[in-house]
C-alpha cells in the first residue's frame, strides 16, 4: 500500500540508484557522458539528452542531502524496525 | 538565556527567591520567554509579601524597590522587543513561503462560489452536452473560475479529497474493517498518490521536453477532479453493490475522460501563445492549421505529438486510479466474507 513512507522510501531509493551511476567509469563507457564535444545545438531536445541532463543534475543537488538522509533513515529503521 | 536562577517565568513564586539574597537579577533577561501574561506589576507584590514572611510593607529593602522600578519599563521594552521578533519572524516565514508556494497564484484558484461548483460538478459529471470550452481571458491572465466555468480550480479537489477520505472511513465502517488509524492511513496514502502522479506528470513533461502552457498548479486541478468520480463510485458502490460500483465507475470515467480530453486539448494544443489562438477555429483539432509543418520535422521540440501523446496518457492514467484507489473499499457481496486487508 502506498503511504507517505513507503513513497519517501522508494524516492530514497531512486535516487540512492540514481546518484550510484559513477560519471567516469560507467556513463562515459556506455557512451552516456555528459561532457562530449560532439553533443551540437541540434541534439539539445531529444529525449536520452533530458534524461541524461536530470540524472546529472539530481546527482550534483541531491548528493550531499542524500548522505543526511541515508543516515537518518538507516538508524530510524534500525532502531524502529 | 543567560540567567542562571531557575526560570522563573513559569512560577511567579520563584520568582521572588532569586531578588533577595544576590541583588536585584536584570529582570528582563528573564522575561525574554514572551508571555505578556506574566504580568509582574501585580505578581510582585503578593511575591514580595510571601518572600518578606510577613513584613508589614514591602518598600523596604533597596533591592526589592529597584526590581520593583524596573519591573513596569522593562516588561514594557520585553514586550516591544517581543512583538518585533515575532513580526520579524512571520516575514521571515512567510518570505519562504512564497519562494516554494505561490500563494497569489493559490488565490485564483480558490476564487470559486456554489454557482460555480455546481455547475462544475454537473459538467464533470456529463459533459457530452457542453459546446465552449475555451478558458476566457482576460488580457493574458486566465479569468477567475468564479466567471468561466471552463477554468480550472483547487477548491474541488480539496474538497473532494477530504470527502474521499471520510466516504471511506465510513464504508471501511460499514464493513466492520474500521479503526480511527484508517482515517489517517487512507488520508496520508491518497496524499502519497497525488504526490506519485504529479511527480509523474511532470517527469513526463520535462523529460519528452513538451513545452505547454499548463502550470503545475493546473495539472494539480485537473487531476484533483477525479475525487468527483471516486465518491461517485463509490456511493453508487454503497446503493447496489460490487455492480452498482463498476457501472458507476464506468461511466464516470468515460464523463471525465471526455471532459478531460476536450478541456486539455485547448490548454495544450494551442501552443505557446495560448490567447491568441482562438481565432483559428478550435472545434476541429487547432494544429490542422499547419498541416504539413508535423510531418516534416518529427522530433519537434514540444511537438504537438507528444502533447497529443501526453494528452491521452492523463486521460487514460486517471480512471485507472479512481479504480486503484477505490476498489478495495467497496463491499463484495455477501457469501464472500471480507475483502482482503489492505
Amino acid at each position: 500500500m502506498l503511504t507517505l513512507w513507503n513513497l519517501f522510501e522508494a524516492t530514497l531509493l531512486c535516487l540512492n540508484a540514481v546518484c550510484v551511476l559513477h560519471e567516469e567509469r560507467f556513463m562515459q563507457k556506455i557512451g552516456w557522458g555528459a561532457n562530449t564535444q560532439t553533443q551540437g545545438f541540434e541534439d539539445q531536445s531529444s529525449m536520452k539528452f533530458q534524461i541524461l541532463n536530470l540524472v546529472r543534475s539530481i546527482r550534483t543537488v541531491t548528493k550531499i542531502p542524500l548522505i543526511i538522509l541515508n543516515i537518518l533513515t538507516i538508524m530510524f529503521k534500525l532502531l524502529l524496525g | 538565556m543567560g540567567t542562571p536562577a531557575p526560570n522563573p517565568a513559569f512560577s511567579p513564586t520563584a520568582y521572588s527567591p532569586g531578588y533577595a539574597p544576590t541583588g536585584p537579577p536584570p529582570p528582563y533577561q528573564e522575561s525574554f520567554q514572551l508571555d505578556a501574561n506574566q504580568d509582574f506589576n501585580t505578581h510582585a507584590p503578593a511575591g514580595n509579601f510571601g518572600f518578606a514572611g510577613g513584613f508589614p510593607s514591602p518598600m523596604t529593602s533597596p533591592a526589592q524597590i529597584s526590581s520593583m522600578l524596573q519591573q513596569p519599563v522593562v516588561q514594557d521594552m520585553a514586550i516591544q522587543y517581543g512583538n518585533q521578533l515575532a513580526a520579524q519572524g512571520k516575514e521571515a516565514v512567510q518570505r519562504e513561503l512564497h519562494k516554494f508556494v505561490p500563494v497569489s497564484r493559490l488565490r485564483y484558484y480558490f476564487a470559486v462560489d456554489t454557482r460555480y461548483v455546481i455547475r462544475k460538478l454537473m459538467l464533470i459529471v456529463f459533459p457530452y452536452t457542453h459546446k465552449e470550452w475555451m478558458v476566457k481571458y482576460d488580457q493574458d491572465t486566465p479569468v477567475q473560475p468564479r466567471y468561466d466555468i471552463n477554468a480550472p480550480d483547487l477548491y474541488i479537489p480539496s474538497m473532494g479529497y477530504v470527502t474521499y477520505v471520510l466516504l471511506a472511513g465510513f464504508m471501511l465502517g460499514l464493513q466492520h474493517r474500521f479503526s480511527p488509524e484508517q482515517i489517517g492511513i487512507q488520508a496520508s496514502s491518497a496524499l502519497a498518490y497525488i504526490i506519485f502522479e504529479m511527480l509523474l506528470y511532470l517527469v513526463t513533461l520535462y523529460v519528452t521536453n513538451t513545452s505547454t502552457s499548463l502550470k503545475t498548479l493546473d495539472l494539480l486541478a485537473y487531476s484533483g477532479y477525479k475525487y468527483t468520480v471516486m465518491i461517485s463510485s463509490l456511493l453508487a458502490g454503497l446503493l447496489a453493490g460490487r455492480t452498482g460500483y463498476y457501472c458507476g465507475l464506468l461511466y464516470s470515467s468515460c464523463a471525465l475522460s471526455y471532459f478531460l480530453v476536450k478541456t486539455l486539448r485547448l490548454q495544450l494544443l494551442s501552443g505557446s501563445q495560448g490567447p491568441e489562438q482562438p481565432s483559428y477555429g478550435f472545434p476541429n483539432p487547432p494544429y490542422a492549421a499547419n498541416p504539413y509543418s508535423d510531418a516534416w520535422d518529427k522530433p519537434t521540440p514540444g511537438g504537438t505529438k507528444r502533447r497529443v501523446y501526453f494528452l491521452l496518457f492523463v486521460a487514460i492514467t486517471q480512471p485507472l486510479l479512481c479504480w486503484w484507489l477505490t476498489y478495495h473499499l467497496v463491499a463484495s457481496p455477501p457469501g464472500e466474507g471480507a475483502g482482503p486487508a489492505r
